[in-house]
Protein backbone atom coordinates (compact mmCIF):
# COMPACT_ATOMS: atom_id res chain seq x y z
CA UNK A 1 0.00 0.00 0.00
CA UNK A 2 1.63 3.59 -0.71
CA UNK A 3 2.15 5.90 2.36
CA UNK A 4 -0.42 8.29 1.69
CA UNK A 5 -2.85 6.21 2.39
CA UNK A 6 -1.74 5.67 5.91
CA UNK A 7 -4.67 7.96 7.78
CA UNK A 8 -7.15 6.10 6.33
CA UNK A 9 -9.90 5.34 8.19
CA UNK A 10 -11.14 2.05 7.12
CA UNK A 11 -9.62 -1.14 5.64
CA UNK A 12 -11.29 -2.23 2.19
CA UNK A 13 -11.40 -6.01 1.16
CA UNK A 14 -8.12 -5.27 -0.84
CA UNK A 15 -6.47 -4.60 2.76
CA UNK A 16 -7.85 -7.58 4.08
CA UNK A 17 -6.16 -9.34 1.51
CA UNK A 18 -3.09 -7.33 1.66
CA UNK A 19 -2.82 -7.90 5.99
CA UNK A 20 -4.40 -11.41 5.80
CA UNK A 21 -0.80 -13.11 6.89
CA UNK A 22 0.18 -10.87 8.84
CA UNK A 23 -2.87 -10.61 10.85
CA UNK A 24 -3.37 -14.33 11.19
CA UNK A 25 0.82 -14.27 12.70
CA UNK A 26 -0.31 -11.91 14.92
CA UNK A 27 2.31 -9.04 14.03
CA UNK A 28 -0.02 -6.24 12.64
CA UNK A 29 0.08 -3.28 15.01
CA UNK A 30 -2.82 -2.20 17.09
CA UNK A 31 -3.54 0.55 14.85
CA UNK A 32 -4.47 -1.99 11.36
CA UNK A 33 -5.69 -4.80 13.51
CA UNK A 34 -8.31 -2.61 14.44
CA UNK A 35 -9.21 -1.58 11.20
CA UNK A 36 -8.37 -5.50 10.28
CA UNK A 37 -10.80 -6.65 12.91
CA UNK A 38 -13.55 -3.79 12.25
CA UNK A 39 -13.57 -4.39 8.27
CA UNK A 40 -13.99 -8.43 8.90
CA UNK A 41 -16.93 -8.07 11.88
CA UNK A 42 -19.43 -6.19 8.66
CA UNK A 43 -17.82 -7.82 5.33
CA UNK A 44 -19.11 -11.66 5.62
CA UNK A 45 -16.83 -12.90 2.16
CA UNK A 46 -13.48 -11.64 3.85
CA UNK A 47 -14.60 -12.86 7.18
CA UNK A 48 -15.39 -16.61 5.80
CA UNK A 49 -11.68 -16.72 3.47
CA UNK A 50 -10.24 -15.28 6.89
CA UNK A 51 -11.76 -18.10 9.06
CA UNK A 52 -10.86 -20.42 5.82
CA UNK A 53 -6.71 -19.33 6.00
CA UNK A 54 -6.44 -19.41 9.94
CA UNK A 55 -7.79 -23.20 9.67
CA UNK A 56 -5.56 -23.86 6.42
CA UNK A 57 -2.43 -22.61 9.05
CA UNK A 58 -3.50 -25.80 11.68
CA UNK A 59 -4.07 -27.93 9.15
CA UNK A 60 -0.56 -27.50 7.99
CA UNK A 61 0.71 -27.52 11.50
CA UNK A 62 -1.02 -31.04 12.28
CA UNK A 63 -0.45 -32.69 9.23
CA UNK A 64 3.02 -32.14 8.78
CA UNK A 65 4.14 -33.55 11.83
CA UNK A 66 5.75 -36.89 12.10
CA UNK A 67 4.63 -38.90 14.91
CA UNK A 68 7.84 -40.76 16.41
CA UNK A 69 6.82 -43.23 18.95
CA UNK A 70 8.61 -42.10 22.32
CA UNK A 71 10.55 -45.33 22.80
CA UNK A 72 12.47 -44.46 19.55
CA UNK A 73 13.22 -40.96 20.92
CA UNK A 74 14.43 -42.49 24.11
CA UNK A 75 16.66 -44.75 21.72
CA UNK A 76 18.12 -41.96 19.73
CA UNK A 77 19.31 -40.02 22.70
CA UNK A 78 20.46 -42.78 24.61
CA UNK A 79 22.56 -43.79 21.32
CA UNK A 80 23.85 -40.24 21.13
CA UNK A 81 24.95 -39.80 24.65
CA UNK A 82 27.21 -42.78 24.36
CA UNK A 83 28.47 -41.52 20.70
CA UNK A 84 29.40 -37.66 22.61
CA UNK A 85 31.96 -39.53 24.72
CA UNK B 1 30.61 -43.26 31.11
CA UNK B 2 28.03 -40.36 31.05
CA UNK B 3 29.44 -37.19 32.23
CA UNK B 4 27.83 -34.57 33.82
CA UNK B 5 27.51 -32.53 31.25
CA UNK B 6 26.43 -35.14 28.46
CA UNK B 7 23.50 -35.30 30.95
CA UNK B 8 22.39 -31.91 31.18
CA UNK B 9 22.73 -31.78 27.10
CA UNK B 10 20.57 -34.39 26.97
CA UNK B 11 18.13 -33.07 29.54
CA UNK B 12 18.00 -29.60 27.20
CA UNK B 13 17.66 -31.39 23.84
CA UNK B 14 15.44 -33.81 24.61
CA UNK B 15 12.11 -32.19 24.39
CA UNK B 16 13.42 -30.76 20.49
CA UNK B 17 14.05 -33.75 19.62
CA UNK B 18 10.66 -34.74 17.77
CA UNK B 19 10.85 -30.94 16.00
CA UNK B 20 14.63 -31.23 15.29
CA UNK B 21 13.81 -34.88 13.55
CA UNK B 22 10.75 -33.39 11.99
CA UNK B 23 12.47 -30.39 10.58
CA UNK B 24 15.50 -32.20 9.42
CA UNK B 25 13.07 -34.95 7.68
CA UNK B 26 11.20 -32.27 6.15
CA UNK B 27 13.98 -30.75 4.40
CA UNK B 28 16.13 -33.92 3.24
CA UNK B 29 13.31 -35.73 2.37
CA UNK B 30 14.79 -39.08 3.65
CA UNK B 31 14.93 -40.99 7.29
CA UNK B 32 18.71 -41.82 6.98
CA UNK B 33 19.79 -38.04 6.07
CA UNK B 34 17.79 -36.79 8.17
CA UNK B 35 18.86 -39.20 11.39
CA UNK B 36 22.11 -37.97 9.86
CA UNK B 37 21.49 -33.97 9.86
CA UNK B 38 20.03 -34.45 13.77
CA UNK B 39 23.30 -36.36 14.55
CA UNK B 40 25.56 -33.72 13.18
CA UNK B 41 23.08 -30.92 14.70
CA UNK B 42 23.82 -32.59 17.97
CA UNK B 43 27.80 -33.08 18.03
CA UNK B 44 27.56 -29.92 17.10
CA UNK B 45 25.43 -28.35 19.88
CA UNK B 46 27.05 -30.77 22.42
CA UNK B 47 30.74 -29.10 21.48
CA UNK B 48 29.34 -25.72 21.28
CA UNK B 49 27.26 -25.87 24.42
CA UNK B 50 29.56 -23.39 26.33
CA UNK B 51 28.74 -20.83 24.32
CA UNK B 52 25.45 -21.21 24.74
CA UNK B 53 24.22 -18.12 26.76
CA UNK B 54 21.82 -19.81 29.69
CA UNK B 55 18.52 -17.77 29.53
CA UNK B 56 18.81 -17.42 26.21
CA UNK B 57 16.65 -19.39 23.51
CA UNK B 58 18.01 -22.59 23.45
CA UNK B 59 15.21 -24.02 21.04
CA UNK B 60 16.36 -21.22 18.14
CA UNK B 61 20.44 -21.71 18.99
CA UNK B 62 19.96 -25.21 18.07
CA UNK B 63 17.58 -25.05 14.92
CA UNK B 64 20.21 -22.38 14.39
CA UNK B 65 22.78 -25.06 14.08
CA UNK B 66 20.65 -27.78 12.50
CA UNK B 67 19.90 -24.96 9.67
CA UNK B 68 23.56 -24.04 9.41
CA UNK B 69 24.41 -27.91 9.01
CA UNK B 70 21.64 -28.38 6.67
CA UNK B 71 23.20 -25.70 4.69
CA UNK B 72 26.62 -26.56 4.75
CA UNK B 73 26.26 -30.39 4.12
CA UNK B 74 23.66 -29.90 0.99
CA UNK B 75 25.46 -26.59 -0.24
CA UNK B 76 25.81 -28.35 -4.13
CA UNK B 77 22.16 -29.17 -4.03
CA UNK B 78 20.50 -26.30 -3.14
CA UNK B 79 23.19 -24.23 -4.94
CA UNK B 80 20.90 -23.73 -7.91
CA UNK B 81 17.66 -22.17 -6.37
CA UNK B 82 14.98 -23.69 -8.27
CA UNK B 83 12.66 -21.55 -10.37
CA UNK B 84 9.59 -20.08 -9.20
CA UNK B 85 6.86 -18.41 -10.97
CA UNK B 86 5.63 -15.40 -8.94
CA UNK B 87 2.86 -14.76 -11.73
CA UNK B 88 -1.02 -15.50 -10.01
CA UNK B 89 0.73 -15.76 -6.78
CA UNK B 90 -2.95 -14.82 -5.42
CA UNK B 91 -3.86 -14.51 -1.69
CA UNK B 92 -6.50 -16.72 -0.85
CA UNK B 93 -6.02 -18.82 -3.75
CA UNK B 94 -7.08 -22.50 -2.60
CA UNK B 95 -10.40 -20.47 -1.17
CA UNK B 96 -10.97 -19.05 -4.29
CA UNK B 97 -10.79 -21.95 -6.31
CA UNK B 98 -13.03 -23.66 -4.43
CA UNK B 99 -15.31 -20.98 -4.42
CA UNK B 100 -15.74 -22.08 -8.27
CA UNK B 101 -16.42 -25.53 -7.78
CA UNK B 102 -19.57 -26.31 -7.82
CA UNK B 103 -20.20 -29.46 -6.64
CA UNK B 104 -18.60 -28.82 -3.20
CA UNK B 105 -20.40 -25.19 -3.01
CA UNK B 106 -22.74 -26.33 -0.42
CA UNK B 107 -20.04 -28.21 1.73
CA UNK B 108 -17.62 -25.99 3.93
CA UNK B 109 -14.79 -25.21 2.19
CA UNK B 110 -13.02 -26.45 5.55
CA UNK B 111 -13.89 -29.81 4.92
CA UNK B 112 -11.11 -30.08 1.94
CA UNK B 113 -8.38 -29.08 4.72
CA UNK B 114 -9.53 -31.88 6.67
CA UNK B 115 -10.01 -33.85 4.54
CA UNK B 116 -6.67 -33.92 2.86
CA UNK B 117 -4.22 -36.92 3.71
CA UNK B 118 -0.65 -35.90 5.65
CA UNK B 119 0.98 -37.35 2.97
CA UNK B 120 -0.28 -35.23 0.33
CA UNK B 121 0.66 -32.25 2.70
CA UNK B 122 4.19 -33.20 3.57
CA UNK B 123 4.43 -33.86 -0.25
CA UNK B 124 3.21 -30.64 -0.93
CA UNK B 125 5.71 -29.20 1.93
CA UNK B 126 8.65 -31.20 0.33
CA UNK B 127 8.13 -29.80 -3.07
CA UNK B 128 8.61 -26.19 -2.13
CA UNK B 129 11.96 -24.86 -3.00
CA UNK B 130 13.95 -25.42 0.39
CA UNK B 131 14.23 -21.54 0.98
CA UNK B 132 9.86 -21.08 0.88
CA UNK B 133 10.42 -24.58 3.16
CA UNK B 134 12.32 -23.67 5.57
CA UNK B 135 10.45 -21.28 7.04
CA UNK B 136 7.44 -21.89 6.12
CA UNK B 137 7.86 -25.14 8.37
CA UNK B 138 9.92 -22.94 11.26
CA UNK B 139 6.38 -20.54 11.50
CA UNK B 140 3.59 -23.27 11.22
CA UNK B 141 4.98 -26.19 11.56
CA UNK B 142 7.27 -25.35 14.54
CA UNK B 143 5.12 -21.68 15.49
CA UNK B 144 9.14 -19.69 15.93
CA UNK B 145 8.25 -15.92 15.81
CA UNK B 146 9.51 -14.04 12.49
CA UNK B 147 12.08 -12.44 14.91
CA UNK B 148 13.20 -15.94 15.59
CA UNK B 149 13.38 -17.46 12.13
CA UNK B 150 15.28 -14.08 11.10
CA UNK B 151 17.95 -14.96 13.57
CA UNK B 152 17.92 -19.04 12.95
CA UNK B 153 17.92 -18.71 9.02
CA UNK B 154 20.47 -15.25 9.38
CA UNK B 155 18.31 -13.02 7.09
CA UNK B 156 16.57 -9.69 7.02
CA UNK B 157 13.03 -9.88 8.54
CA UNK B 158 11.54 -8.78 5.48
CA UNK B 159 13.12 -11.58 3.73
CA UNK B 160 11.63 -14.02 6.70
CA UNK B 161 8.24 -12.20 5.55
CA UNK B 162 8.04 -12.26 1.48
CA UNK B 163 9.53 -15.86 1.63
CA UNK B 164 7.07 -17.08 3.77
CA UNK B 165 3.77 -15.51 2.10
CA UNK B 166 4.93 -16.89 -0.94
CA UNK B 167 5.80 -20.26 0.60
CA UNK B 168 2.52 -20.59 2.27
CA UNK B 169 0.68 -19.47 -1.51
CA UNK B 170 2.76 -22.12 -3.16
CA UNK B 171 1.71 -24.57 -0.71
CA UNK B 172 -1.65 -23.84 -1.64
CA UNK B 173 -1.43 -24.07 -5.20
CA UNK B 174 0.41 -27.30 -4.87
CA UNK B 175 -2.94 -28.82 -2.64
CA UNK B 176 -5.11 -27.49 -4.99
CA UNK B 177 -3.29 -28.98 -7.99
CA UNK B 178 -3.19 -32.52 -6.40
CA UNK B 179 -6.63 -32.53 -5.01
CA UNK B 180 -7.39 -32.49 -8.48
CA UNK B 181 -4.34 -35.27 -9.75
CA UNK B 182 -6.49 -37.54 -7.06
CA UNK B 183 -9.28 -36.97 -7.69
CA UNK B 184 -10.67 -35.15 -4.99
CA UNK B 185 -12.33 -32.70 -7.35
CA UNK B 186 -13.20 -34.68 -10.15
CA UNK B 187 -13.94 -32.96 -13.23
CA UNK B 188 -17.74 -33.49 -13.39
CA UNK B 189 -17.75 -29.58 -11.23
CA UNK B 190 -18.48 -26.40 -13.76
CA UNK B 191 -17.21 -23.73 -13.22
CA UNK B 192 -19.22 -21.09 -12.11
CA UNK B 193 -20.70 -18.66 -14.93
ZN1 LIG C 1 -14.17 -7.48 2.66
Amino acid sequence: MSSYQKNKQEFDCADIEEYVQQYLDNVLDEEKKRLFEEHIEYCLPCDKKIEFERRFKEIIRLKAKENLPHETIDKKLKELLENLS
Amino acid sequence: MVTDKQKEFAKLIEPHLPSLYNTALRMTHNQNDAEDLVQDTLFKAYRALDQFQKDTNFRAWVFRILVNTFITAYRKAIRQPQKVSYDDMEEFFLYKRLDETVTIQEVPKEEFLENLFDDDVKEALDNLPYQFRLVVLLCDVEGFSYNEIANIIDAPLGTVMSRLYRGRKLLQRYLWNYAKKRGYITDEFLPKK
